[in-house]
């Protein structure tokens, strides 16, 4: 990995720029590889679908995508910051009742034997499948929407929840056992900090998930969102629109999960997952 | 297998002022009929307020046995335990415990590390900090108080749970062998800390360790365990002044303390000599 540190002397600013110098040869070396990969790709994509003059509705060059996507960029722009809403509110309800019941679970045997049978049936259901119930439940409209955003994200954090909070070191819970610590002290103090990184993986998964959820939920019950104009724009034919909000969508999914991951090292800097000191160990 | 020699405790029938701890007839057996078994056989024992005792004994004493039950996290079945003046029934907040792991919480600093005990018992946090700070300080790791526990060494992180111990000024500190996870240098630096620190708190410490140096360096007073059922093979006082150094090791008075608590085991049959 020192490929990327040449002497200093070749530097034509002297002392202060070698540094800047390596630094930016370094984000290039690491940058290159996967640049370069995109733009053979794309490239390949543009020239087959050209040289096969493939209609434009079977499959759009990337340019006519690029062209839409200017286009049409303040639709595509509200119906995604719809679907955003959608989504968010549905995943602070799912995170909320997922940390609650899995609190329940993993600290009263009685709740855990009245209610882990029902979420094991509940979760089991293809949650896909039944979308088009929810329509007759809820109605046509964003209520549909989020409910559909809460049974998809309220699983992982349940499950982390449960996990994290039976995970905790049972000694240390003796020695604060011995400092007269009571149940929400050890709740507070030991059982929730070390489930942490655990529930926060469980979070990042729902996080991950609810857009997803929001985009199915809009297909089924909804006139707006990046769902509901990816099924009229394919009713359209018009294939190119789709692959602009389809773009959009996964540009937003990947900014999302670089979002939730940035949170958790900024909440658990101690974990070993954050500190970096194995970092180098990585080729 | 053994008989009980343990030295007759007069304190036991009363007379105990302050802080002092009295074990009268203390007995612990699990299960009960057939497969009953006896893990401590009538232990009688004073430990006067400030005094430094050290445990040895194979594994499987029944040492750690004894100190839970002195602790109150663990039932007698026999005896009693007063600590000054109030019986033993329940935990025992006034105890401050180091066991062989650290036990640092990984997410908050070794100064909040210091400072759980006193959050817990809602002491005044102002001054709770001041006495951290100065614990920290006199075990020599108050560089590192804004620093998380990964980024200690192990004998380090070993003196952190000392400070924490220490934190609500305790009646007693129980050191369940606390430094055999500690390499052999580091251990000696830390039998040297603590002996200091504990002068310095002047708190009754209860060290339970495998090492016979180590428990003769530390202590004022050795108690000799059998093996199962535990009891006191010999209790010998040490009266070397403080501060000990290292050297103090290698003069004769000290390993012939030594050379007498291992003669204990190797008639045991614990140690073969």
């Amino acid at each position: 990995m020192k490929a990327g540190s040449i002497p200093a002397s070749q530097s034509a600013t002297g002392r202060a720029a070698p540094g800047l110098a390596a630094r930016a040869r370094r984000h290039f070396a690491v940058l290159f590889p996967p640049l370069l990969s995109a733009v053979i790709g794309l490239g390949l994509w543009e020239g087959v679908v050209r040289w096969l003059e493939m209609p434009s509705f079977v499959l759009p060059p990337p340019s006519s995508v690029v062209f839409v996507m200017i286009e049409y960029w303040g639709y595509l722009v509200s119906q995604l910051a719809w679907t955003v809403m959608a989504a968010a509110v549905g995943v602070l309800i799912g995170i909320s009742l997922g940390i609650i019941a899995g609190a329940g679970i993993a600290m009263s045997g009685i709740i855990d034997r009245m209610l882990t049978p029902w979420l094991v049936i509940i979760h089991a259901i293809p949650k896909v499948v039944v979308a088009p119930l929810f329509l007759i439940w809820f109605g046509f409209g964003v209520q549909s929407e989020i409910f559909f955003v809460v049974t998809f994200t309220f699983f992982p954090v349940v499950v982390a929840t449960i996990t994290g909070l039976k995970s905790a070191d049972p000694e240390v819970l003796l020695l604060v056992r011995s400092m007269g610590a009571d149940r929400g002290q050890v709740l507070r103090k030991i059982l929730f900090p070390s489930a942490m990184p655990t529930i926060l993986s469980g979070v990042k998964l729902s996080v991950s998930l609810a857009p997803v959820g929001a985009v199915i939920g809009e297909f089924v019950a909804s006139n707006q969102g990046l769902g509901h104009l990816l099924i009229r724009a394919v009713g359209d034919m018009d294939t190119a629109l789709a692959f602009a909000a389809v773009t959009l969508f996964s540009i937003f999914g990947v900014l999302l999960w670089r979002a939730a991951e940035f949170v958790e090292g900024k909440l658990l800097p101690w974990h070993p997952s954050q500190r970096g000191d194995l970092a180098s160990n990585r080729k | 297998m053994t008989e009980q020699t343990a030295h007759p405790s007069p304190a036991a029938s009363g007379s105990a002022t302050n802080g002092a701890i009295v074990l009268d007839q203390v007995g612990k057996t699990y299960g009960s009929g057939e497969g009953a078994v006896e893990a401590i056989r009538s232990i009688s024992l004073t430990f006067a307020q400030g005094q430094s005792v050290a445990i040895v004994g194979p594994s499987g004493c029944g040492k750690s046995t004894l100190m839970r039950m002195i602790a109150g996290l663990d039932d007698l079945t026999a005896g009693s335990i007063r600590i000054g003046d109030r019986q033993v029934t329940g935990p025992v907040r006034d105890i401050g415990v180091v066991f062989q792991r650290d036990l640092l919480l990984d997410w908050r600093s070794v100064l909040d590390n210091v400072l759980l005990p006193a959050e817990i018992r809602g002491m005044d946090m102002a001054a709770a900090s001041k006495r951290a700070m100065a614990l920290l300080e006199e075990l020599d790791v108050a560089g590192f108080a804004k620093h998380y526990p990964w980024q200690l060494s192990g004998g380090m992180r070993q003196r952190v749970a000392i400070a924490r111990a220490l934190l609500p000024s305790p009646h007693l500190m129980f050191l369940d062998e606390p430094f055999s996870a500690l390499d052999a240098m580091t251990r000696d630096q830390m039998n040297v800390l603590l002996q200091q620190i504990q002068a310095a708190e002047h708190v009754t410490t209860l060290l339970i360790t495998h090492s016979i140096l180590e428990a003769v360096f530390v202590a004022d007073r050795v108690l000799v365990m059998s093996g199962r059922p535990g009891a006191i093979l010999d209790d010998i006082t040490v009266d070397f002044p403080r501060p000990r150094k290292l050297e103090l090791r290698e003069t004769p008075a000290f390993t012939a303390i030594v050379g007498r608590i291992r003669e204990q085991f190797v008639k045991t049959g614990d140690l073969v000599g």
